[in-house]
């Protein structure tokens, strides 16, 4: 017997800029801060969940149980079991997905899904060499060999190592690999900054209209977005120097996502666990797709998502048409625009291994409450935000509004959803 | 009626620990019988953030009640360093604690202070001062917290009260804590407090032990973080301080649910011994 998983709500603090506001918080007080508002706000304090599933990209090798961790430092009875997941940018929704999908075998009937990042406490650690030179000493049976082993360490061994931007198999990072989706589609600065204006506006206007009232609770101070500027501009934003693909670019830090940090959480339960309780769910989780694409071979790295979004909706019998509302994760803008292309163009989804193209998206069921350049993205928590953003936003609109997520994450890899309104 | 002295900012403590190291030759013990205060305390998220982090702590919003006696501890420091104490700080064994947060207390709050000594009373082992702080908001207290000092070779007026103490049980730990050698200097940081006890193996010495000790509000703190949200919103919390810790050194813990609370206890290794003993009440 299956069930029906939906979503109840969700809880996230405020995203702010990495090094700002909670530049002295660390990615368990971060998600503490986020799942103990959503267990205030759903009254869940002492109850025994399912489970929680969570993960950060940015992680501590101590926070290798970090979502379990985080579940004893909440008010979640400490019998409620947890696991961390990573699927680099995807983390956020892939942890809802995994828990719809124990909600829909019957395995479990309440769980959370949930994402944290701290770009203000990245893992800083030591070197290949000083690692490999202290653990010899310390498997080291005598003094003396135990001397030799550290006579190995050289000066350049002791510079600290930061956590990689770059791709490993490329060497590039992610924003000169999307700078050369933006040169391959040709995607102009004007709509860039265009789309990136557009973002903060409609988040400001959705936090003007207290639409983020039940879904934000504040933390260290912080009561809203910290990195939206609801006053930009598309001629502020045109004054910005370009920072990927060299003098002749048109990736700014205006329309490239910043640095962040934030946690994010989304309520997940059986429809028969919400009738028990008298609550009322937002949307069903319909279905989901996780694809990649060979970006060591060339492939466009952040277009991973279109492939799996053509074959999720024929699967289910859907175009584009039955979408009402759609959610595309903006790590840059370059990357929505490139993806709303890619639908369109019959050769490139023919590339992918489908059938026809996915089709053209009229831009006002974009993103309209805004989303990742101006909310900010803290990499694993943004799945976790755009969940119940959208479930909330197809509940406004009735019963049968279907909505769709996009996420393009490193590695190539995206992960998509279908939300539908119950 | 008490006078009240109001200070202007945060006493600074490195004159008045000088003070307070200063042995005092007077028998008796006697303290100031006014009021410190402290109006609009702002609290430091950063230093509540690496407060946190060196008592393990989650940082959160609201905060826990062994911080606001971090805040209200430098008029403890200044109070007893007036020329009218002969009970100094430095020296005095803290042998309890009890606080109780009368409402969650947020971080962005400023917070009205002040601290009084109580009258010494007669300890079979010299004499009992109690240190009794409160913090404020808006007129209303939100926190209370009473520190007891014992004077060693003081004597006071009274005949010692021998208060039972609740016999130590030993049981299976279900924890072990390892404490750094760093771990003084970490709480000093963050809790202001620069008794060397805590830091110098040549003060700790010349106190009697062989090597620094730990500070007794960061075991307190550590037990408290040990429960986490476990621990009702707002609820009342004693501890004994048993025994000191030596640092570095390595220590056992076990808690236990009691009507509406914790008790919990921080032992030695094997369980033995209780180093502190930590009741939480609603």
């Amino acid at each position: 017997m299956t069930h029906n998983a939906v979503v109840l709500g969700g809880n996230r603090i405020p995203f702010a800029k990495a090094g700002g506001p909670y530049a002295e918080a660390s990615n368990h007080d971060l998600l503490t801060a986020a799942l103990d508002g959503l267990v205030a706000r759903f009254g869940l304090a002492g109850e025994r969940l399912g489970e929680v599933a969570g993960g950060a990209v940015l992680k501590h090798p101590k926070d290798f149980n970090l979502t379990r961790e985080v579940v004893l430092s909440s008010a979640l009875s400490p019998s409620t079991p947890a696991c961390d997941l990573q699927q680099a940018c995807g983390t956020g929704l892939e942890t809802v997905v995994y828990i719809a999908n124990k909600i829909a075998l019957g395995q479990i009937d309440v769980g959370i899904g949930a994402g944290v990042d701290s770009a203000s406490d990245a893992p800083i650690t030591v070197s290949d060499g000083l690692k490999r030179a202290l653990l010899k000493a310390n498997r080291a049976r005598s003094a003396g060999a135990r001397v030799k082993a550290l006579a190995g360490i050289r000066p350049r061994h002791l510079a600290p190592q930061a956590p990689g931007v770059a791709e490993p198999r490329t060497g590039l990072s992610m924003g000169e690999h999307q700078a050369l989706t933006t040169a391959r589609w040709g995607i102009g600065r004007a709509e860039q900054d265009e789309l990136a204006a557009a973002s903060h506006h409609h988040l400001a206007q959705a936090w003007k209209d207290g639409f983020f009232d039940d879904l934000v609770t504040p933390y260290l101070g912080v009561a809203a977005d910290a990195i939206m500027r609801p006053d930009t501009t598309v001629e502020k934003l045109g004054a910005l120097k370009p920072v990927f693909g060299g003098p002749e670019g048109t990736m700014t830090a205006g329309n490239s996502t910043a640095l962040s940090d934030g946690a994010a959480t989304a309520l997940i339960v059986s429809e028969e666990w919400a009738a028990a309780r008298g609550l009322t769910p937002l949307a069903r989780i319909v279905d989901a797709e996780v694809a990649a694409v060979d970006h060591p071979g060339g492939a466009d790295l952040l277009l991973g998502p279109v492939a799996a979004t053509g074959r999720m909706l024929a699967r289910r019998g859907l175009t584009l048409d039955d979408v009402a509302l759609v959610e595309i994760h903006e790590a840059f803008a370059s990357t929505v625009l490139a993806t709303l292309k890619a639908w369109e163009d019959a050769e490139y989804c023919r590339s992918v291994g489908l059938d026809s193209p996915i089709g053209s998206l009229d831009r006002s069921r974009l993103n309209v409450t805004g989303s990742s350049l101006a909310a900010g993205h803290p990499f694993a928590a943004t799945g976790a935000r755009l969940v119940p953003t959208l479930a909330k936003l197809l509940h406004e609109r009735g019963p049968g509004t279907k909505g769709l997520i996009s996420m393009c994450a490193a590695g190539g890899q995206g992960v998509v959803a279908i939300l539908e309104a119950v | 009626m008490t006078a009240v002295v109001t200070l202007d900012s945060p006493p600074g403590m490195g004159r008045s620990v000088a003070r307070a190291l200063l042995p005092s030759r007077a028998s008796v013990a006697r303290v100031p019988e006014h009021v410190v205060r402290l109006a609009g305390v702002i609290q430091d998220r950063a230093r509540l953030a690496d407060y946190s982090r060196v008592t393990g702590l989650t940082l959160r919003d609201t905060v826990p009640p062994t911080w606001i006696h971090v805040l209200a501890f430098p008029l403890h420091v200044h109070l007893l360093s007036d020329a009218h104490a002969t009970v100094r700080l430095v020296g005095a064994v803290h042998v309890s604690n009890t606080m109780r947060l009368q409402r969650p207390v947020s971080a962005d709050e400023a917070l009205d202070l002040a601290v009084h000594a109580t009258t010494p009373r007669a300890h079979r082992r010299g004499a009992l001062v109690d240190l009794v702080a409160r913090a404020e908001v808006g007129g209303d207290v939100v926190w209370q917290g009473t520190s007891t000092y014992l004077a060693t070779g003081m004597r006071a007026e009274g005949t010692p009260q021998d208060a039972p103490h609740e016999p130590f049980e030993p049981r299976a730990l279900q924890g072990r804590w390892r404490l750094s050698s760093t771990l003084g200097r970490d709480y000093r940081r963050v809790s202001g407090d620069p008794n060397p006890i805590h830091t110098s193996r040549v003060a700790a010495k010349a106190f009697g032990f062989a090597r620094p000790i730990i500070h007794g509000m960061w075991t307190h703190a550590r037990a408290l973080a040990a429960l986490e949200q476990r621990l009702p919103s707002t609820y009342g919390v004693e501890v004994d301080f048993a025994k000191p810790i030596l640092l570095p050194g390595t220590v056992g813990f076990r808690a236990a649910d009691a009507p509406g609370g914790w008790d919990a206890d921080v032992t030695t290794p094997d369980g033995a011994k209780p180093h502190l003993r930590m009741r939480v009440r609603p």
